[in-house]
């Protein structure tokens, strides 16, 4: 069988080393500016065949190069994982001015979390090769939440009501939220050296 | 804890004053209904005394109005024996206690005792403000988006909110959000604000917390 990206996939390797590159430029130059770095993890992949064909099948596309290049906009996806949730909203800016790049869409689950009160910036940009890549940007604790929540979802099998686990990761990701807002109120007092009296 | 005293009748509000000072209150007292307003409107008080037979605004009608802005500190209502529709109408009107002259001091010493008791106890479920609501069971602090507030935080968050539109300084949180708390200090009630800013910007919230430098913050809606 044909791959599903036709003969792009090559286009879309380069595509994915250019931005992570890109990224862990804006990385490496905060770090020498500010002796700290922004981000904790970076992830990346390119979608395999049987999850880029279970997803055009998923919302009725014909399985070919033109569905899972143009009409899904995931074939690249990175995450970029952070300490605090300034630095997230950082890197967020520099990859919308990164030349070669446009963003396409753009969804903030952190100021308007989803109702399970799932966390994260979504980007999705298209580089002047036309190639689309969806870019997820989160806090540690955000990133840990969705991978529980991650679990719950895919697990048949749950030891308990759902009910009662769903409400209670709901609370986590709320008590989550507001615990990496004090710490970044922290870090900023820690290394502006500002006065705690204002 | 700081009470304002509105009476009328100069030598009565004397001596009330100085046997509330003697208990160790903290006692504001004018001489009429809109000097009462005024300073209510101004200061957060922990209890009112209002006399109701007052030239201006009469004490019905200063707790009218400061119940339609919301404010819930507890009123006691010193009326004349007659006054029974008063007295009712009064209650009616949000005032938590009377008291009909003449009256023993004792007796006003522990209706004072009684009613600043209560609001510590006093809590709605649910205070709003602006977008905002503030769940008292789960420590939500809600708009567009939601955050679990820590105990602390909540009750800083809730007294602003009572308080909303007055400036409270920082001695004034102290004594009421950290009272039980020695180890306390100025700072820590700046580090708290400093997160309820935060957490009302993630949030979304159509209200801030201003502050005047190193002296008294205030919730207003923006």
């Amino acid at each position: 069988m044909n791959s599903i990206y036709g003969t792009h996939r090559p286009e879309l390797e380069r595509t994915r080393d250019f931005l992570v590159d890109q990224i862990e430029a804006i990385r490496s130059e905060t770090k020498d500016r500010t002796g700290q770095d922004p981000i904790e993890h970076l992830l990346f992949r390119i979608k395999s065949e049987e999850s880029m064909r279970e997803k055009c099948i998923r919302k009725g596309l014909p399985e070919t190069p033109e569905s899972a290049l143009s009409l899904i906009y995931d074939a690249i996806g990175i995450r970029v994982v952070c300490s605090f949730i300034n630095d997230v909203y950082m890197i967020r800016d520099r990859i919308a001015a990164l030349p070669g790049c446009r963003i396409v869409k753009e969804k903030d689950y952190i100021r308007k979390a989803k109702p399970n009160g799932y966390r994260s910036y979504h980007m999705i940009i298209q580089t002047d090769t036309g190639i689309y890549a969806e870019i997820q940007l989160r806090t540690i604790s955000m990133d840990t939440w969705a991978a529980l929540e991650h679990h719950m979802k895919y697990k048949k099998k749950l030891n308990g009501n759902l009910e009662l686990l769903t409400s209670e990761l709901k609370r986590c990701a709320d008590e989550l939220a507001s615990t990496d807002l004090s710490m970044q109120t922290l870090h900023d007092l820690i290394y502006d050296e500002g006065d705690i009296t204002p | 804890m700081k009470l304002l005293l509105a009476e009328d009748t100069s030598d009565l509000n004397r001596a009330i004053t100085a046997i509330l000072q003697h208990e160790h209150y903290e006692v504001t007292s004018v001489l009429n209904g809109t000097d009462a307003l005024r300073s209510i409107l101004e200061t957060p008080y922990d209890g009112i005394i209002l006399d109701i037979m007052m030239p201006g605004l009469s004490g019905l009608e200063v707790l009218s109005e400061l119940r339609a802005h919301r404010i819930t500190t507890p009123v006691l209502l010193l009326t004349a024996k007659a006054e029974v529709d008063d007295r009712v109408a009064g209650l009616d009107a949000g005032a938590d206690d009377y008291l009909t002259k003449p009256f023993a001091m004792k007796e006003l010493l522990a209706r004072v005792r009684s009613m600043t008791r209560r609001n510590t106890l006093f809590a709605d479920d649910e205070l709003h403000f602006s977008n905002l609501s503030l769940h008292a069971e789960s420590l939500a602090l809600a708009a567009e988006n939601t955050v679990r507030l820590s105990k602390k935080e909540f009750e800083l968050m809730k007294i602003l909110i009572l308080n909303a539109g007055r400036p409270l300084d920082a001695d004034f949180l102290l004594s009421h959000v950290w009272k039980s708390e020695p180890e306390a200090s100025k700072d820590t009630v700046w580090l708290y604000v400093s997160y309820l800013k935060g957490k009302l910007r993630a949030v979304s919230a159509k209200a801030e917390i201003t502050v005047k430098r190193g002296d008294s913050c205030t919730l207003k809606e923006l």
